[in-house]
Parts: structure tokens; sequence; C-alpha cells
């Protein structure tokens, strides 16, 4: 999966905003912190949702599942705001 | 049909497929050499149609058969708006009323009471207010502030004149049973002023958007308004933001 090509992250240096383009059938706005901007920078390439729990892992220190449940609660949200190409 | 317009400080041709759009921008006619054209398809009217379809089936509301002049309205002003952002202008959502040379843009959902608000300041001000815009003015961002443009595209009351003023401070308006205004940071600001702006198709011009809005919120005091219908509610915004 990859992050679509309608949505556009911005960072703001306190948090990561992803803004949908005016062709996206999605019309809110995304805020989160450095997980959502990490998670956003991987999806900037092909990735499936296990690489991007191995890459926050190596990255973040913190519990495994909390990760997990982390990465999975932000792929399903922006799944279903149309912001995913799969 | 072709006729050179001068919009926040642009002068900008509109070639179109149908007149009423020079009847509707006739208060900024010029005769001077232009800045930039746009010019109207049958594709363009074809895509504002589609889009407002989708628009109202998403918001659940009736669908509504426009006539193609009024659809070739939005493709210009859409046009417009991704043009001037190379002039460090952008199209923002809001009603913006000057007092004494200053203007103060009243900004939120559709529907939430921003151009009755606006009324009420004109009430209040008289001869001291006037009217830049009351539905979707043009913002230049420099490193020195914000000017406020008037343009054609007003609202359905057509409140607004063809002038401008530097931007005093933006407005988030809510409604409350009292009235109460707070400065809001920056950070809880962004996010509802990028909800109020122009999004373009076009990714870079989307990105320059979004450079725009955050120079923006770094100069400009923005406040959040809970508020009533009454002229205390203006008394609270003006003294809260003067």
């Amino acid at each position: 999966m990859k992050l679509n090509h309608n949505f556009i992250v911005h960072n703001t240096g306190d948090e990561t905003l992803l803004v949908p383009t005016a062709e996206a059938p999605f019309h809110g706005l995304i805020q989160g912190n450095k997980t959502l901007e990490f998670i956003l920078n991987c999806l900037q390439e092909d990735i499936t949702e296990e690489e991007i729990i191995s890459a926050i892992s190596a990255e973040f220190r913190g519990n495994a599942d909390e990760i997990r449940e982390d990465v999975e609660k932000t792929v399903s949200e922006l799944r279903r705001i149309g912001a995913l190409d799969e | 049909m072709k006729q050179t317009y001068k919009i926040a400080e642009k002068n900008i041709e509109i070639d179109s497929l149908f007149p009423e759009i020079h009847a509707f921008c006739s208060d900024y006619v010029t005769n001077q050499i232009a800045d930039f054209s746009v010019k109207i398809s049958e594709q363009d009217i074809v895509f504002e149609r589609e889009k407002s379809v989708r628009e109202s089936i998403v918001e659940g509301l009736e669908i509504i058969n426009y006539p193609d002049s009024y659809l070739e309205t939005l493709a210009v002003y859409r046009k417009i708006a991704d043009k001037m952002l190379s002039y460090e202008t952008m199209l923002f959502h809001g009603s913006a009323i000057a007092v004494d040379g200053q203007a103060y843009l009243f900004t939120a959902k559709s529907g939430t009471g921003k151009s009755t608000h606006t009324r009420l300041w004109r009430e209040v001000f008289g001869d001291r207010a006037v009217m830049v815009n009351d539905d979707k003015p043009l913002l230049k961002v420099t490193d020195s502030g914000v000017t406020v443009f008037g343009t054609p595209w007003n609202g359905k009351h057509r409140l607004g004149k063809n002038n401008s003023a530097p931007l005093k401070a933006i407005c988030i308006l809510e409604r409350g049973e009292t009235n109460e205004i707070s400065i809001i940071s920056t950070s809880d600001a962004l996010p509802k002023l990028i909800q109020q702006m122009y999004r373009s198709q076009d990714h870079s011009l989307l990105s320059k958007s979004l450079e725009l809005i955050s120079k923006l919120v770094h100069q400009i005091p923005i406040y959040n308004l809970y508020c009533n219908i009454s002229y205390d509610a203006v008394n609270t915004a003006y003294n809260g933001m003067k």
C-alpha cells in the first residue's frame, strides 16, 4: 500500500497534518504526532503494514503491542478516508 | 467572449463561454494589459457540475441542476485561485469587513452565521464599516503583513466592494449562548484555517497554499469567538481583537 497522490503531508513543527487536495473524496483533515509523521513517510513508497510496524519498532522505543495497535489504528483511519492505494 | 478585470492587483483576462460572468465581474473591468488569462472550456463546466453533485451527495443535500453560466463563474474562480498562488495570494472562505480601514475576517463552516455577524458590525459601526467581501476574499500574504481584497465572488447577497484593507485579525466564529472571545495558538489555529482555505486539485499548488497559510498564521492573530446574534456579540468581538 502507498499514500494516495491526492493527499499531502504538511509538518507544522508541532504536529503533522494530512491534507487532501480538491480531488480527494475526503474533505477533512488528519492531525497527528511523530508516529503519524513516521507512518506517512513510510507510505511515500509501497509498503506493507508489517513493514511499517518493523520500521517503527526499530526507530522508537516502546511496547510492541502498543506500536502494533497504533499502526493498525492509523492505517485503518487512512484506509477509511481513501488515503491509501492498495 | 473576452474581457480583462483587475482583481487583487492583477489584471486577469477572462475568456468565457457565456456572457453572465462578465456582468458578474463588471465592477472590476480594466483596460490594462492582462498579467494572465483564464479560458473556460465545456470540460470545465462538466467538472463543476460533477463536483457539485458529488458534494451534494456527501453532504446529504438536494442535487440542484445549476445553469452552465453559473457553473462557469465557479470554474473561472477556480482557475484564478490557482493562478493567484504564484502571486502569494490565496482564496479564503469568510466574511471580511473593514472598520476604520482595518479588516477583520470571520470564518466558519457555511451556515454558522458569518454574514449575520458582519451585518451586525455594519449596524453597530455605520459609516466606519465597509464590507470587503462576504464570502470568498483573496488574501495577499507578504513578509510585512496580509491584505484582504474584495472580489466579484462575494456571496449570495453580493456584499463587498472592489477594495482592499490590511488584515488585522481572523476570527473563527462558533455559535454560543453568550459572547466570549479568546486568542488561540498558531498550532490550534492552523488546522481550522486549512479547512476554510481554497484547496487546489494540484499537489504543488496545494503545497503553496499550505505555505501561505502557515506564513499567515505567524503574522496575524487568530481568535475563537462564541457568539449569539446581538450587538453585544459585536462589542465582544471588536474589543477582543482591536
